[in-house]
């Protein structure tokens, strides 16, 4: 009966996804069905998760959490030596941040609970944007970094 | 024959030995040419040293300073007259252009003769004040010659000058225990004036009266001066290094002091070292000694593997640049190497506006007649128009100062130094590396995998 349910509203709000967290951070709780401990609600959400996203989504979701990662660190190392040559933070962090977002922007374009919103956009199509414009980010921030 | 090439080799040996830097057409002024006959020795040591000697009175009317605009002696000496002016070829605005040409003067006083009022009028120019009524005696109770003037007490035993400070350069060179006398002279105040120095200063006991009118008590309120404040010999030297010394005392050049013997109260009989002062005094005041030259000035930059040519007019912040100056002293007749003396820099400026750097220059290299001083150093982080600038001006020395403008220019865009050679930026550079492998990485991967699987629209059968 769980799976259910959830499988009922996690597919909204997985179409949802916010570009900020890979898991679904909405999960409405249907009062009639009673109160549910929190790790009981994030182990639902982690199952659906796994068993529901295709390949695909999983792939970028890795990459996206490594980029997270890395921008983490360097801003870390920002925070803790200074910001000296403010050129290559600027370029190595900006790398990961505009990463993200062009990562974030394939994966909403190629799920495929979002193909009614994208009509004439096809996985190919999207992954081609995704790789001009990954290639124009990292021109800049060679350039930046003199 | 024998006698023409005798002369010739004369002549050619006269040219050669030169006086002083500064020329060496003498003028004496005298009352009396005969009166030259007491001071012959001083005159005889003079001549020795290559100077041309023109003796006249000043009232003579073919006596000019100058001719055509030029002047038509180097140096003048004046020994004390009776006349109360000088004439009107010597008048004090003459004398002081006669300053401003560089020619330099002597000026010798006597408590037997009134000071001719032109040579108060210059001296007032230079901020020395002579006592009132023109006229003094100065006496000492208590460091007199007890040989010679047991009674009157007006021939003062001095110690020898030594310097005034160290770094200073000792240009008298007084033994420890020499002596001056000071035979009825004339004391004089010094202003405040940057360019004045004491060379003999009266005891602590003597003082200065006018034996006229003051013969039986001296008013405080009429004193000149007493004790270290009553100056007996000092030293003038103009912006333009032309040079004027006043020794209060003629009589202290005379023959009969040069090799007298003084006896202090409680002393010993000494020999006075009247005539090695005569020596160092007119050969400071002639130019002979103490005169500074500046040969070259050399800058370039001394970055390593860069060849450089010298004296370049603009150079960027931050270069590594070499500064050296050649300078050379002139001693009695040739000139050498100068040294500084103990305790004494020789200072570099870095300057726009105000200072930017400030260093003692070192001495490296030494040659027969000239000594060169160098240092290196990184210039400022600002750009702007510089100039380098040695300031040297100390007592008895002739004033040096030497200014190079030179442009100090940005960095350009490619100078700065490149982002991979900043260790600091190593971990951000090495994120946006791991971002781009990453990306190569995703694609390989998304492109490998297989699709999601489409919807398939169920085909209903």
């Amino acid at each position: 009966m769980a799976p259910k349910r959830i499988a009922r509203e996690g597919t909204p709000t997985a179409a949802t996804a916010p570009a900020v967290a890979s898991t679904p951070s909405k999960i409405t709780v249907k009062p009639s069905s009673g109160a549910q401990s929190w790790d009981q609600v994030i182990m639902s959400v982690y199952n659906y998760y796994q068993s529901q996203t295709p390949q695909r989504t999983k792939l970028i979701d890795v990459f996206m959490a490594f980029l997270v990662l890395a921008g983490g660190v360097q801003f870390l190392y920002c925070i803790l030596g200074g910001n000296y040559p403010f050129n290559s933070f600027l370029s190595g962090f900006g790398a990961t941040v505009g990463q993200f977002v062009l990562t974030a922007s394939l994966r909403i374009q190629t799920t495929e609970a979002n193909k009614a919103d994208f009509p004439s956009v096809s996985q190919e199509r999207a992954f081609a944007d995704y790789v001009v414009c990954s290639l124009i980010l990292h021109f800049f921030c060679i350039n930046f970094i003199n | 024959m024998k006698s023409f090439l005798s002369l010739f080799v004369f002549l050619f040996a006269a040219a050669v030995h030169a006086a002083s830097a500064g020329g060496d057409r003498l003028l004496v002024l005298l009352d009396d040419v005969a009166e030259k006959d007491v001071y012959s020795t001083f005159l005889g040591d003079l001549e020795g040293r290559g100077f041309k000697i023109d003796y006249e009175t000043p009232k003579s009317e073919n006596l000019h300073l100058f001719h055509l605009g030029e002047r038509v002696y180097d140096h003048i000496l004046f020994f004390p007259t009776k006349t109360k002016g000088l004439g009107p070829n010597l008048t004090p605005n003459i004398l002081v252009k006669f300053i401003n040409a560089h020619g330099n003067i002597l000026v010798t006083n006597s408590a037997s003769t009134t000071i001719p009022t032109s040579l108060v009028g210059l001296l007032n120019e230079l901020d020395i004040s002579l006592p009132a009524e023109r006229t003094g005696l100065v006496v000492d109770h208590f460091n007199y010659d007890t040989l010679s003037a047991d009674e009157s007490h007006d021939v003062l035993v001095l110690p020898a000058p030594h310097p005034l400070r160290p770094g200073v350069k000792d240009i008298f060179e007084a033994g420890a225990d020499d002596v001056l006398a000071f035979p009825s002279g004339v004391g004089h105040v010094l202003g405040s004036s940057a360019l004045l120095n004491p060379v003999v200063r009266a005891t602590k006991t003597a003082y200065s009266y006018n034996p006229k009118e003051q013969g039986d008590v001296v008013d405080p309120d009429d004193l000149l001066a007493a004790g270290q404040q009553l100056a007996l010999v000092s030293t003038f030297q103009a912006r333009n290094s032309a040079r004027l010394s006043l020794i209060g005392s003629a009589e202290m050049l005379s023959n009969k002091w040069f090799d007298a013997k003084v006896k202090k109260l409680g002393g010993d009989k000494v020999g006075t070292w009247n005539r090695a002062f005569a020596k160092k005094i007119s050969g400071w005041t002639f130019q002979e000694i103490g005169v500074l030259r500046v040969n070259t000035i050399e800058h370039h930059l001394a970055e390593p593997g860069v060849e450089s040519e010298p004296n370049p007019k603009i150079y960027r912040v931050g270069n590594n640049v070499t500064y050296s100056i050649s300078m050379s002293e002139y001693s009695w007749d040739s000139w050498a190497p100068f040294i500084l003396p103990e305790d004494d820099d020789l200072q570099l400026e870095v300057s726009m506006l105000s200072p930017f750097l400030r260093m003692n220059l070192e001495l490296v290299d030494k040659s027969t007649d000239a000594s060169t001083y160098t240092r290196s150093f990184t210039l400022p982080d600002k750009h702007g128009i510089f100039n380098f600038l040695v300031n040297y001006k100390r007592p008895f020395f002739t004033s040096v100062e030497e200014k190079n403008t030179f442009t100090l220019r940005h960095m350009a865009h490619d100078e700065w130094p490149r982002s991979y050679a900043i260790v600091a930026g190593w971990p951000w550079l090495l994120g946006m590396f791991l971002t781009f492998g990453g990306f190569l990485l995703f694609c390989a991967v998304w492109m490998y995998s297989a699709p999601a699987r489409p919807t398939t629209t169920k085909k209903t059968q």
